[in-house]
């Protein structure tokens, strides 16, 4: 009982928002190729770039701004790099996830050799994370202050861009073309819209959000970057993709369904709990649920996954 | 149709001379077609004659390597088909380009979205899709998703968006493939419309009493050229099957040798429901011998759908009992019951009858690949594939570069005979041959039917589901009527009329259509 009150408290909420919001946001950005028909295991990479360059642009200006735009500059050239090669070359899709993912972790770690001459990590009083926003009214009041204010913005962008993603995918035109796209390229171009060129938009606009992830990593709650910080999540995002199929509010309950088990597992290890089995927690318990909560839908799962696995190229 | 030989200004499309290659392979040899304004215009030719490929030439998917297109008596480059739209033509493809997860609407006015303040304004997009369906006939809901739509439907969506991008010309290939009889005759009704309304149409199709039925002229293609145009009021079906396949044809009923042998399957009280849960099969019983081919003959929607589904373990009973070669097979999973004895050719090759991105090989040995001698220690002997492919499509007369093609570059007809040489070359007691001439041309379904006689000679047990009358009554010993799921009669092929027939398909009640 004593365990149980120590782990569910109001900031087990804070601690879900705040595990929640990378992987959300790096997942609304995965939404736009996913739904594009590219199968983008990239985000992570993208993702850890972004908080590389993130924290080098606010430890060079002093602004976590500057900060921000670094990471998201990063991100989309990462993007545009990956789109360059997937939609452009037409590399096959599972050979075309693996350079531009595997090689930023070797590259941030060269990086931050050459820059600090520190291997790995950098942690520099220098860095400005970014501001918390405290929601006028209830800031400090006990315990819905606690709950609802004093993030980061990024947390609350978040959430309103969850509605945002939706309104694209679903009520303009480029979001319809996007969907086109992924769903049934050959009708897209029987009538003029230009795949490739919605392949690569859908690609930049993923770069835009993994830059946003990737920052928040490192000018959120800790303001230092650390190979590997990302730690899996752009991995969990693609498949929260695969499940949701890409649509946004999907994507919401199923990043914040890791975000939850995420947090719980951090408080599993605070009470003295082996921290390598708890770590696995949230990966397992959300692959599980999701895959629970899709069993309905199963059929086009595995035709979602099949498609991404066999990665045939697709005939124009 | 007047005798003068038309002005320009009476031609709303012109092809002259059109030649296209594929690599060594010539698809087009200077092709000349002429569209008159107002005429509905028959395309035929058997499959792989090259229609397709004059059609996505006139529209812009590909641009011919010599000749000339002229669109209202002008000159007209057509790049994409975008350029052919812009010039009134519009093409409704044999397989549909719809987005299954779109609405009607959202299909319809796909890339020309009406907005407002930066959103698709959906309402307005609805309300036009209804007044166009009020102009012209064709009833839809536009705000259903194209997903729950039956394939008429979807056609009469894919006509929709033509009309609502302004075309002139209508091109429809092989529009009547998936299409019930019924829906067929609506079709043409719709398409008389166009051209009354001084529309044009060009119509691709197999079936010449279609041709016989709905076209003005009609034009004939065989292996790329055009083998001459002719009025359809003054032409024969048996003329115009002879010149698209070179030679003479029969329609006749098949010649047969009196067999008979000892029960393979036999079906007792079966019932079985369909995917919405409702009952689509009731109390069925009937039994198949060696030797002998029974015909499902009935309009489509029926429940032979769900038949075939139950007899070949893709569908589970609710009731009743299923004997394949002595063996319980009632609920019995598919893999069992083709190693009970089943052969089973599907009414829809692309669902469940070829894998089109695989080759023609691999599609070949699907199902057999873990047994001798086409494996041997796990390991597929694909040289022993190869072989037994090649012997196949030289049997089966499939056209195609080799047994290294992809299936997708093959026509439908082609693909069909890729499933039909899997499945007749098994040696099984039975064989379930579902819609096995559906968008299959003249030449290839004589070759089909000879096969499946062949079958039938060698001892094997057929039954053959098919919504073309004339089929079953070409190639059964035994005719079975099929009405809501019920055998509602059991004919005779050998004495009974098609009216007899038609009446019992009709439910046995008397009915305007019947009577025709
Ligand atoms: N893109 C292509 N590449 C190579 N061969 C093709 C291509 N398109 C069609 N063909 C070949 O051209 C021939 C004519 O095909 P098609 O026009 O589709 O025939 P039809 O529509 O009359 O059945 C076929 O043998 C087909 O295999
Ligand atoms: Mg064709």
């Amino acid at each position: 009982m004593e365990i149980l009150s120590t782990i569910f408290t109001v900031s087990l909420v804070a601690a879900t928002l705040r595990t929640t919001t990378p992987i959300l946001l790096v997942a609304l950005g995965g939404s736009f190729t996913t739904k594009a028909g590219i199968f983008n295991i990239g985000l992570e990479g993208q993702m850890l770039v972004a908080a590389f360059f993130a924290v080098l642009g606010s430890l060079w200006s002093g602004s976590a701004w500057v900060g921000l735009l670094c990471g998201i500059g990063a991100a989309v050239t990462m993007a545009m790099i990956f789109s360059l090669l997937v939609v452009t070359l037409r590399a096959t899709e599972g050979g075309r996830g693996r350079p531009p993912n595997s090689r930023p972790g070797g590259r941030t770690i060269a990086l931050t050799t050459a820059s600090f001459g520190v291997r790995g990590s950098i942690g520099n009083p220098g860095i400005v994370g970014l501001p918390r926003l405290q929601v006028p009214f209830i800031h400090g009041t006990r315990p819905w202050g606690q709950m609802l204010s004093g993030y980061t913005p990024l947390i609350y962008a978040a959430i309103v861009l969850v509605f945002v993603v939706w309104a694209i995918q679903y009520r303009t035109r480029l979001g319809l073309y996007i969907r086109v796209t992924g769903e049934k390229p050959e009708a897209a171009e029987s009538l003029g819209i230009r795949t490739t060129r919605m392949q690569h938009i859908a690609s930049v606009l993923c770069g835009v959000f993994a830059g946003l992830a990737g920052s928040h990593l490192s000018l959120g709650y800790i303001t230092m970057f650390a190979e590997n910080m990302s730690a899996g999540r752009g991995f969990m995002a693609v498949a929260v993709l695969i499940f949701s199929n890409g649509d946004p509010f999907k994507v919401f309950f199923g990043c914040l369904l890791f975000g939850f088990a995420d947090a719980v597992a951090l408080r599993l290890q605070t009470v003295g709990m082996s921290s390598y089995l708890v770590l696995m927690v949230p990966y397992l318990v959300s692959l599980l649920a999701l895959f629970a909560l899709s069993w309905r839908q199963r059929d086009k799962v595995y035709r979602t996954m099949r498609r991404t696995l066999t990665a045939s190229p697709r005939g124009t | 149709m007047t005798a003068a030989p038309p002005k320009d200004s009476d031609l709303a499309v012109e092809l002259v001379g059109i030649t296209k290659r594929f690599g060594a392979f010539t698809a087009n040899r200077d092709v000349s077609l002429a569209v008159r304004r107002g005429e509905i215009h028959a395309l035929i030719g058997e499959n792989g004659a090259g229609k397709t490929t004059l059609m996505n030439c006139l529209f812009g998917m590909i641009v011919p390597d010599e000749g000339q297109i002229r669109v209202d008596g002008r000159a007209a480059t057509i790049l994409s088909p975008q350029d052919a739209i812009r010039l009134g033509l519009g093409m409704v493809h044999q397989h549909f380009k719809l987005v299954p997860s779109l609405t009607v609407a959202e299909n319809i006015f796909l890339g020309m979205e009406p907005t407002r303040g930066g959103l698709i304004d959906r309402a307005a997009q609805s309300a036009r899709v209804r007044d166009l369906s009020r102009r012209t006939g064709l009833t839809v809901d536009p705000d259903r998703p194209v997903r729950e739509l039956s394939v008429g439907i979807e056609q009469r969506v894919e006509i929709l968006k033509v009309l609502a991008r302004g075309a002139r010309t209508v091109i429809l290939d092989e529009p009547t493939a998936v299409l019930t009889p019924q829906e067929s005759r609506d079709l043409f009704r719709t398409l008389r419309g166009f051209t009354e309304a001084g529309m044009s149409v060009i119509l691709i199709t197999h079936h010449l009493d279609e041709v016989m039925a709905a076209s003005d002229r009609v034009t004939v293609l065989r292996d790329g050229a055009a083998i001459g145009t002719e009025v359809t009021a003054e032409t024969t079906e048996g003329r115009l099957a002879q010149m698209m396949v070179g030679r003479p044809v029969t329609f006749g009923r098949k010649a047969r040798a009196a067999t008979g042998g000892a029960t393979v399957l036999s079906l007792r009280n079966v019932d079985a429901h369909d995917d919405r849960g409702l009952q689509a099969l009731h109390d069925v019983s009937f039994a198949v011998r060696a030797g002998e081919i029974v015909a499902i003959a009935g309009v489509d929607g029926n429940g032979q759908t769900e038949l075939a589904e139950v007899i070949s373990g893709l569908r589970r009973l609710s009731h009743g009992q299923i004997t394949l070669s002595g063996r319980d097979v009632s609920g019995a999973p598919a893999d069992q019951v083709r190693a009970a004895g089943l052969a089973h050719v599907p009414a829809d090759r692309l669902v469940r009858g070829v894998d089109t991105r695989e080759t023609i090989s691999a599609n070949i040995l699907m199902g057999r690949q873990h047994q001798a001698p086409w494996a041997r220690g796990g390991i597929i002997r694909w040289g022993i594939v190869r072989e037994a492919a090649k012997g196949l499509i030289g049997r089966f007369d499939i056209r195609t570069q080799g047994p290294d093609a992809p299936v997708k570059s093959l026509s439908g007809g082609n693909m069909q005979k890729v499933v039909l040489a899997r499945e007749f070359s098994q040696e099984k007691p039975f064989l379930l041959v579902d819609q096995p001439t559906r968008g299959v041309d003249i030449g290839a379904m004589e070759g089909i039917h000879d096969e499946v006689m062949r079958q039938r000679a060698a001892g094997v047990a057929v039954l053959l589901i098919s919504v073309q009358l004339d089929e079953c009554l070409r190639l059964a010993d035994r005719l079975l009527v099929m009405f809501n799921g019920r055998i509602q009669a059991e004919m005779d092929p050998e004495t009974a009329t098609l009216d007899e027939i038609g009446l019992q398909m009709m439910g046995g009640r008397t009915s305007e259509r019947a009577a025709e």
